[in-house]
């Protein structure tokens, strides 16, 4: 768990580790065409940082989503596909 | 399988209430939910009122997982290390805080026990219409039958897309929302916020929490944990961080607030026990579908655009489970009608209409109007602390106020009469 220092700012993957997630094994989000897609808002404003650059092209890693829908309205049909994974699977909010 | 009279899609709060009544009035229920047991898919500030809750369960306050009665509403401004905090103290019981994993998961449980099936882990990914009605829903293989479906899935709206009543939303209507549980002894809660045993306290946060984002910080004070977020507009959001104003990501605003030194304080030695994130609205009417009700379709909650931000305060359970309460009486309604004809199920949209909720949407707009002037969250928060800090920290003789606050306007760069007529414009409608 956490040090001592509480009073420091965490790493988003220091407050990834607080959760509990089962990860579909089949990916529900996945980027369609890079063409037009806002790189730096949605790198920045998914609230658990599943994207991320690799050179110059989005990396989307769905492992990590809480299916809150933010990249969905950043994006178009063409760009990203967009469902919710299946049966059950997903994050699993404790106290929120 | 089975042929229902009512099939709801999602076991949120207005999911969990249209289920309730209707089964509660003898229909024969199905309640649909895509996560592991009611709640586990859900993410709030914390806040909810009670009186449209025990509008549709009287015995709420004895049942119901309520942590604290709020009983202080704090609103701060601050910019840098400074700070205006305007403290309202409550004079009677209005809304109680509960982390909504809880208090939906005790809302679904009413349902089941009225007599609705209620079945999770179910991804509903299609709402059939056959003949120009909505005959039920399908998930995976299977396909259900119902005499009405009750759409409640949500600020994610894929099913009423699908349909072709909804569009994928504009970003500007929509708001993201970082969020963290922080697990402290309740005793300390209580001593550093100035509660008793059962009290609690809901705060919002302007300025540069958002680095003048439009948006803000809220801090809500639950049994034995605090809930803090941020909150940013999607579409500013967006236009921030690709014009550079907004570097960090999120989690990074959400920890500078944790641990500023205004608020640290009251939370300093405990630990973060759960991160989130969620997407919500707020855009309110201009968020709604196309229509809210079709031949053997109603849409509540989230999905209906049922959130009302007044900017001091944000309602969304309540005006969700009221919506969902007017959507089952026109169910009711359109049954003793002889059918769920969309000219049967008219009821819905006029009897809200009627209701507080649409008093409340349509009141508020002016709140649209300032979250669609950025000027609002750039400029005023440092404007007012600046002026505060004029008459504050004045070494020798302080100015009267009238002058710290047209110097400030200068210092800001803003016009004191355009100042005026924005604030004029809109706080009638707040």
């Amino acid at each position: 768990m956490s040090q001592p220092s509480r009073l420091r700012p965490l790493k988003l993957e220091e407050l990834l580790r607080r959760n509990v997630w089962d990860v579909d094994e089949e990916r529900h989000i996945e980027i369609l065409r890079q063409d037009g897609l806002p790189q730096k808002a949605l790198q920045l404003l998914c609230p658990m940082g599943c994207y991320s650059m690799a050179g110059d092209k989005l990396l989307m890693s769905y492992e990590g989503c809480v299916e809150c829908g933010t990249c969905r309205v950043l994006s178009t049909p063409q760009q990203i596909r967009w469902e919710f994974p299946k049966s059950g699977r997903g994050i699993q909010y404790r106290y929120t | 399988m089975n042929k229902f009279d009512v099939v709801v899609v999602g076991a949120g709060p207005a999911g969990s209430t249209a289920a309730y009544l209707l089964a509660k009035a003898g229909l024969k229920v199905l309640l649909l939910e895509r996560g592991r047991g009611a709640g586990s898919k859900l993410l709030w500030g914390g806040k909810a009122y009670a009186q449209p809750l025990r509008d549709v369960w009287p015995e709420l306050d004895k049942e119901a997982p309520i942590h604290r009665w709020v009983t202080k509403e704090r609103i701060s401004v601050l910019w840098g290390e400074r700070a205006i905090t305007l403290e309202y103290k409550l004079g009677r019981r209005v809304a109680f805080t509960s982390p909504l994993t809880e208090l939906a998961a005790w809302m679904a449980r009413k349902a089941e026990a009225a007599g609705a099936l209620f079945l999770d882990e179910v991804v509903v990914e299609e709402i059939v219409v056959k003949d120009g009605r909505v005959v039920g829903v399908r998930s995976g293989g299977d396909f259900v039958a119902a005499d009405v479906v009750i759409d409640a899935e949500g600020a994610n709206r894929l099913l009423l897309e699908k349909l072709g009543l909804a569009d994928r939303p504009n970003p500007y209507h929509m708001a993201v929302a970082a969020k963290e549980v922080i697990s402290l002894d309740p005793r300390l809660i209580e001593e550093r916020f100035g509660l008793e045993r059962d009290e609690g306290l809901s705060w919002l946060v302007l300025g540069d929490v958002t680095l003048g984002i439009p948006g803000g910080g809220f801090v809500y004070t639950m049994r034995d944990t605090i809930s803090i977020g941020i909150v940013l507009n999607v579409g500013y959001g967006a236009e921030a961080a690709e014009k550079g104003v907004l570097r960090d990501h999120i989690s990074r605003l959400l920890e500078n607030f944790r641990t500023h030194p205004y608020f640290r304080h009251y939370w300093k030695e405990a630990d973060v026990i759960e991160y989130g994130g969620r997407m919500t609205v707020e855009g309110g009417l201009r968020f709604a579908p196309k229509r809210l009700y079709a031949n053997g379709l109603l849409v509540v909650g989230d999905a209906a655009g049922m959130l009302v931000n007044a900017g001091y305060t944000i309602r969304g359970v309540d005006t969700a489970v009221t919506s969902a309460r007017v959507a089952a009486e026109a169910v009711l309604e359109a049954r003793d009608k002889g059918g769920f004809t969309e000219e049967n199920l008219r009821g819905y949209e006029e009897r809200l209409r009627k209701s507080y909720v649409y008093k409340e949407l349509v009141d508020h707009s002016g709140v649209a109007e300032i979250f669609g002037d950025p000027f609002f969250f750039s400029k005023v928060p440092p404007f007012l602390v600046r002026a505060a800090s004029k008459v504050f920290e004045a070494d020798y003789a302080e100015p009267t106020l009238l002058e710290a606050l047209k110097t400030s306007a200068q210092e800001e760069e803003i016009n004191m009469l355009r100042l005026m007529l924005k604030v004029g414009r809109v706080v009638r409608r707040i």
